[in-house]
């Protein structure tokens, strides 16, 4: 982004990869992050996907349907997205707007969406036609 | 010293003329006398209280040292004017004792109490020269009352505080989030449940799961006797925040008629997860702890 | 050029200061001098020549930020000329009070006659002196920033909202609707700056002009730091920050532009209120607006009705080819 490295940052950790967003994002910003992240996940093949919003202070509808977005992007390449790090008074203004992450799995911090992620997603290759095939 | 015979030398020599300064001399010469004689005035007035049957909560030791501040502070408001410290003090003294179940009435009574010991003292000294009797007692009367008022208002600030304190606590409690094992929270719904009441539920469930790190939660219903669409609503929107936060929420102790009210405000009972007791919701719960937290919302992967 | 000069020093907040009376309350030191039957004119000349300096002394202070834009020395032609258009302005706006407006300021800020006496000879309350004076001294900066104007297109609508603005009577500018009509006048948009800064209580209100996404974030966030000093609960500061980021989008997406005004109530109880404007192409069905999917504009009927769901109070108010107003409420729980 040519905003700078500090919005967010994008790490790879083994076939996933880690999206951490560091500061609140305007709607040009996070369309930025959408790309961004979808086409690292394509260049990379990851296989789970963990996007921590636990420095957003608001998550609104463009926020959430973004989210929900890259989630389904992300499946259509076949990778499983998990959303951490949802503050309680932010999820408490998101189902009160009416919004949700639809099917996306939420979990509480990085460390339970690895976790997630490492029950879920079938790591070896072999595998992966298998999975992506049964979710489209 | 000899005030007494200063004091009526004085009036004896005073006309007319010297009055305006003689005014200004009244209240420091009350001061000094309820100064000097406050061992004695004290004594009488812990007397009074005893025989009043105030403050029996308190231990003759506690009354000591109690009516020695109180009868300080109070001759300190007659010499400066100033009730900021005597304000101070009460509210203190107030926080000490309404625990205890000291009533409003018996502070006020204790002050008036004081006020009326003070005054009779003052009777006694001035009786001789009723002129400046009433004199004395027209300086005396507003600052006494000033500090009887002080004080209630005080006291009476100081118990609204607290009993807003235990308001406060009772509500925490009437909604409590209660960690079982290890990632698992219960939380049962005791009581009528209002717009704000659910909302900070709502608030406490969702700062409970991060605390606890909770990956199921199961909110008991059994108590809560009346549930509208509002309310409904509310318990609908605290599922689907406890899943934002990564918790699962199983719903137990569904009446029909609740069941009814769900199922009017458009919700999908087959996406909530209910099962019928508490018991059976906490065995659903370690079943999804065990099974690991692989399903969410019913959509299998 | 000099109008873009103008313009940058009437913009300039340090000018918000009530110039006009600050000159003539500066000329009670020559009246003694002064015969009279001139007095009037002598006031109008002197104040013209003190509003000239004043522009002066304050250049003086910006000199360093000034010379980045304009590197002209001080007394370069155009500065005579400003000063000509300025003197010219003021005993343009000075002339626009009625003879009765004028006559009474004049002899309260320059003669020093006291509202009092004033009152006896005009046969009404020294009160009402003092509020005639206001509206005198408001009138008078109004005339004297449009008289900087001359080629300014005023309409019916100008005079009663810079009136409204100059004399910082809120209800007045609700009654004449003044920030709608800031958002779609450029003359009064522009001239109301320096009024604006007068006097105006910038702690309890905070307005966000909205054009572009970025504005969106600085909404919001402006809106919970605002409601943060009443102390609502956290959560409540998320949900109000979020109804804004709502509405606020809105008038990115679907308008040419427009405003977000927070505000903080203290009647009939404690709470933070929140006013966005636009100059759109209005919502012609707003009862369907307020309908969960409503899909006219795309969009917009998510944050309609979300926006709703998380404030305790809501209107909009629309008008097809105009805009639209949407002001909502959230009160501070109180115990
Ligand atoms: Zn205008």
């Amino acid at each position: 982004m040519d905003t700078g490295p500090a919005l967010v940052s994008i790490l790879r950790q083994g076939s996933y990869l880690i999206a951490s967003i560091h500061t609140a994002l305007d709607d040009s910003q996070m369309i930025r992050f959408q790309e961004d992240l979808i086409e690292q996940i394509g260049q990379r093949r990851s296989r789970g996907v963990i996007i921590d919003v636990a420095a957003l202070d608001v998550l609104d509808s463009f926020g959430s349907k973004t989210l929900r977005n890259i989630g389904e992007m992300a499946r259509l390449r076949g990778a499983t997205t998990v959303i951490v790090g949802i503050q309680p008074d932010v999820a408490f203004a998101m189902v009160s707007l009416g919004m949700g992450t639809g099917s996306l799995y939420t979990a509480l911090d990085l460390e339970e969406g690895l976790e997630y992620l490492d029950r879920n997603v079938r790591k070896d290759p072999g595998a992966v036609g298998t999975t992506s095939s049964s979710l489209s | 010293m000899d005030e007494d015979s200063r004091i009526d030398s004085q009036t004896e020599a005073d006309g007319v003329t010297n009055e305006h300064h003689r005014e200004d001399e009244l209240l420091p010469q009350l001061v000094a006398h309820l100064r000097e004689h406050r061992s004695k005035l004290r004594e009488e007035w812990a007397h009074r209280i005893q025989d009043a049957h105030l403050l029996h909560a308190m231990t003759p030791q506690e009354m000591a040292v109690e009516t020695k501040s109180v009868y300080d502070n109070y001759v300190e408001v007659l010499e400066t004017g100033s009730v900021e410290a005597l304000q101070d003090y009460a509210r203190d003294l107030s926080e000490r004792i309404i625990p205890r179940g000291v009533e409003t009435q018996e502070v006020v009574g204790i002050v008036l109490l004081l006020r009326d010991v003070l005054a009779r003292s003052l009777f006694e000294k001035y009786q001789r020269d009723f002129a400046l009797l009433n004199r004395v007692l027209d300086a005396y009367e507003p600052a006494a009352n000033r500090i009887a008022n002080t004080v209630a208002v005080s006291f009476v600030d100081e118990r609204e505080r607290v009993i807003r304190q235990q308001q406060d606590a009772i509500r925490e409690l009437s909604t409590p989030v209660l960690p079982v094992r290890e990632r698992l929270l219960v939380l049962p719904i005791i009581g009528v449940l209002d717009s704000e009441r659910a909302r900070q539920l709502t608030e406490q469930l969702l700062a409970g799961i991060r605390t606890h790190r909770a990956k199921v939660v199961v909110m008991d219903i059994t108590g809560a006797p009346d549930v509208d669409q509002t309310v409904a609503n509310h318990l609908v929107q605290t599922v689907d925040a406890s899943r934002l936060m990564g918790a699962s929420v199983i719903i137990t102790g569904l009446s029909p008629k609740i069941a009814q009210t769900l199922v009017t405000i458009g919700v999908d009972l087959s996406k909530m997860n209910t099962i019928g007791d508490l018991q059976g919701g906490l065995e659903e719960a370690e079943r999804l702890l065990g099974y690991t937290v692989s399903r969410q919302d019913g959509s299998a992967r | 050029m000099v109008q873009r000069f103008v313009h940058s020093r009437v913009a300039n907040e340090a000018v918000a200061d009530d110039i006009v009376q600050e000159t003539l309350v500066r000329m009670l030191v020559a009246v003694e001098r002064v015969e009279p039957g001139i007095l009037e004119p002598y006031a109008i000349v002197t104040a013209r020549n003190l509003v000239a300096s004043m522009w002066r002394e304050q250049e003086r202070h910006r000199r360093n930020q000034h010379r980045i834009v304009d590197l002209r020395g001080p007394d370069s032609p155009d500065e005579s000329l400003l000063e000509q258009e300025d003197r010219g302005a003021v005993a343009e706006a000075l002339g626009r009070l009625s003879e009765r407006d004028r006559r009474t300021l004049v002899a309260h800020e320059v003669s020093g006659q006291d509202t009092q006496s004033l009152a006896e000879e005009l046969g009404v309350t020294a009160g009402a002196v003092a509020a005639q004076l206001n509206r005198s001294r408001a009138r008078l900066r109004v005339e004297y920033l449009l008289a900087l104007e001359p080629g300014g297109s005023v309409t019916d609508r100008c005079r009663p909202v810079l009136f409204a603005m100059s004399s910082g009577d809120r209800r007045r500018q609700r009654e004449v609707d003044a920030a709608r009509h800031l958002l779609e006048c450029a003359l009064c948009e522009k001239l109301s700056q320096p009024l604006l800064a007068r006097g105006q209580r910038s702690d309890d209100q905070v307005r966000i002009r909205i054009h572009a996404d970025a504005d969106i974030v600085l909404a919001r966030q402006s809106a919970r730091e605002v409601a943060a000093r009443l102390e609502f609960p956290r959560t409540d500061l998320t949900v109000i920050a979020t109804a804004v980021s709502e509405i606020a989008r809105n008038i990115v997406r679907f308008t040419e532009g427009g405003e977000v005004v927070v505000e903080l109530l203290e009647e009939p109880r404690r709470g933070v209120r929140i006013v966005a404007r636009d100059t759109g192409p209005g919502i012609p069905d707003v009862e369907a607006a307020l309908v969960d999917g409503y899909s006219t504009y795309h969009g917009l009927g998510l944050g309609l009705p979300g926006a709703r769901r998380l404030m305790d109070e809501f209107a909009v108010v629309s008008e097809v080819g105009r805009g639209t107003t949407v002001t909502m409420t959230k009160w501070r729980q109180e115990g």
